[in-house]
């Protein structure tokens, strides 16, 4: 047997999957971390897809209008690419990017280790 | 640099159409590719003033996502003297396209804030347009706020009547703040415009009234009000002061020097 085998392929993948979960996990506090910040708890309901029309918009707390009109411009965007657009941090992005999924107006979709957000105008409807 | 201009206002019969018709004319007469567009579904007018008979493909139909965007571009740069791009998406006129446009519901709204959204890359960045201009429909309509979304400055035509000044005060605190766009003002149908005390007057309230830039300030032509909408006029009348003043308004624009 060979004695490098326990460093072979599984425990990377355990390794990865470890650390895929605390990123998850993160995002989550992050998310928590935000609505404990403005006091926002209602919104942690999860609501079914809601338009993220103009109006919803208006509505919007002023950080997290922030945040949905520059998605709404990107179309779809990782936290990063849209903190470059806001001039926050990607910590924060992602947490408010977060806090609109979890509110129903954005969808989330993982390609490897990146987060794309998008609304997702043809389905919604 | 490439712009999407929105022409709004408060109230009606301000002279957005007249605006947005001569500002994009201006902007094409100065060597830019332009698109005028008509935004507004409820009271559409762009196709009396530039006589269109009738079209295959109108705006409606692109944002109801059954039309490509270059079918419904008219090019009517035979219109505009010189060596002009100058295109054209209309409003449908009928009563019945009308009445539809009317009653959309929030997710047709927001689809249609995507449409506005990707012409920045379908007209600006892939066909080479330097401006798409909006002609909006007045007040907190669904159609005009998806435009003042889409756009990368809005003008707002006003004029001196009071319910208009105090409407386009809230309108600007309310909702131009809450999208953080970059504005300018125009007060249109002035009177006594040359007087100097009724311009200091007009500075003083725009800057404690409004609080945004100024584009600038259109007297009360009594040539414009006697066209009946039959002229563009910075076509139709180049040495006229109004189409100095859209010549003045346009270089301001495209020199970025609204402040």
């Amino acid at each position: 047997m060979n004695k490098e085998e326990p460093l072979g392929k599984k425990p990377l993948s355990v390794l990865e999957k470890i650390r895929d979960n605390l990123e998850r996990l993160n995002e989550k506090m992050e998310v928590m971390i935000e609505l404990q910040k403005h006091g926002r708890k209602d919104a942690m309901q999860p609501l079914a897809d809601t338009p993220l029309d103009v109006m919803t918009l208006l509505s919007m707390p002023d950080h997290l209008r922030k945040t949905a009109m520059t998605i709404c411009r990107c179309g779809r965007a990782t936290a990063e690419e849209i903190s470059e657009q806001t001039t926050r941090a990607r910590a924060v992005e992602s947490a408010y990017l977060n806090q609109l999924v979890i509110m129903g107006y954005l969808k989330k979709q993982r390609k490897g280790r990146k987060a794309y957000f998008y609304a997702d105008r043809e389905t919604q409807g | 640099m490439s712009k999407i201009i929105a022409v709004h206002s408060y109230k009606g019969g301000t002279g957005k159409t007249l605006l947005s018709v001569n500002l994009a004319t201006t902007l094409a007469k100065q060597g830019k590719k332009v698109c005028l567009f008509d935004l507004d579904f409820r009271a559409p007018s762009l196709f009396a003033i530039l006589n269109l008979s009738n079209s295959e493909c109108w705006l409606n139909d692109y944002l109801n996502g059954t039309c490509d965007i270059n079918k419904v571009l008219i090019d009517m740069s035979s219109k505009v003297p010189g060596s002009c791009k100058f295109f054209v998406g209309f409003a449908n006129p009928a009563t019945e396209a009308i009445r539809d446009m009317s009653a959309k519901d929030r997710k047709w709204e927001m689809r249609a804030l995507g449409r506005l959204l990707s012409l920045r890359n379908s007209l600006l960045n892939d066909n080479g347009f330097d401006y798409i201009v909006f002609d909006t429909s007045p007040g907190l309509q669904y159609s005009s706020i998806n435009a003042i979304v889409t756009a990368d400055f809005v003008i707002v035509a006003t004029t001196s009547d009071r319910s208009d000044v105090d409407g386009t005060r809230r309108m600007l605190r309310e909702l131009y703040n809450l999208f953080e766009k970059k504005t300018g003002l125009v007060i249109n149908k002035v009177l006594d415009a040359a007087s100097i005390s009724k311009r200091q007057e007009m500075d003083k309230r725009i800057r404690e009234v409004y609080q945004v830039p100024m584009l600038g300030v259109v007297p009360c032509f009594c040539d414009v009000l006697r066209a009946e909408g039959g002229l563009i006029f910075v076509r139709d009348k180049p040495d006229h002061p109004f189409t100095k003043i859209l010549d003045e308004m346009a270089r301001k624009i495209d020199r970025n020097e609204i402040s």
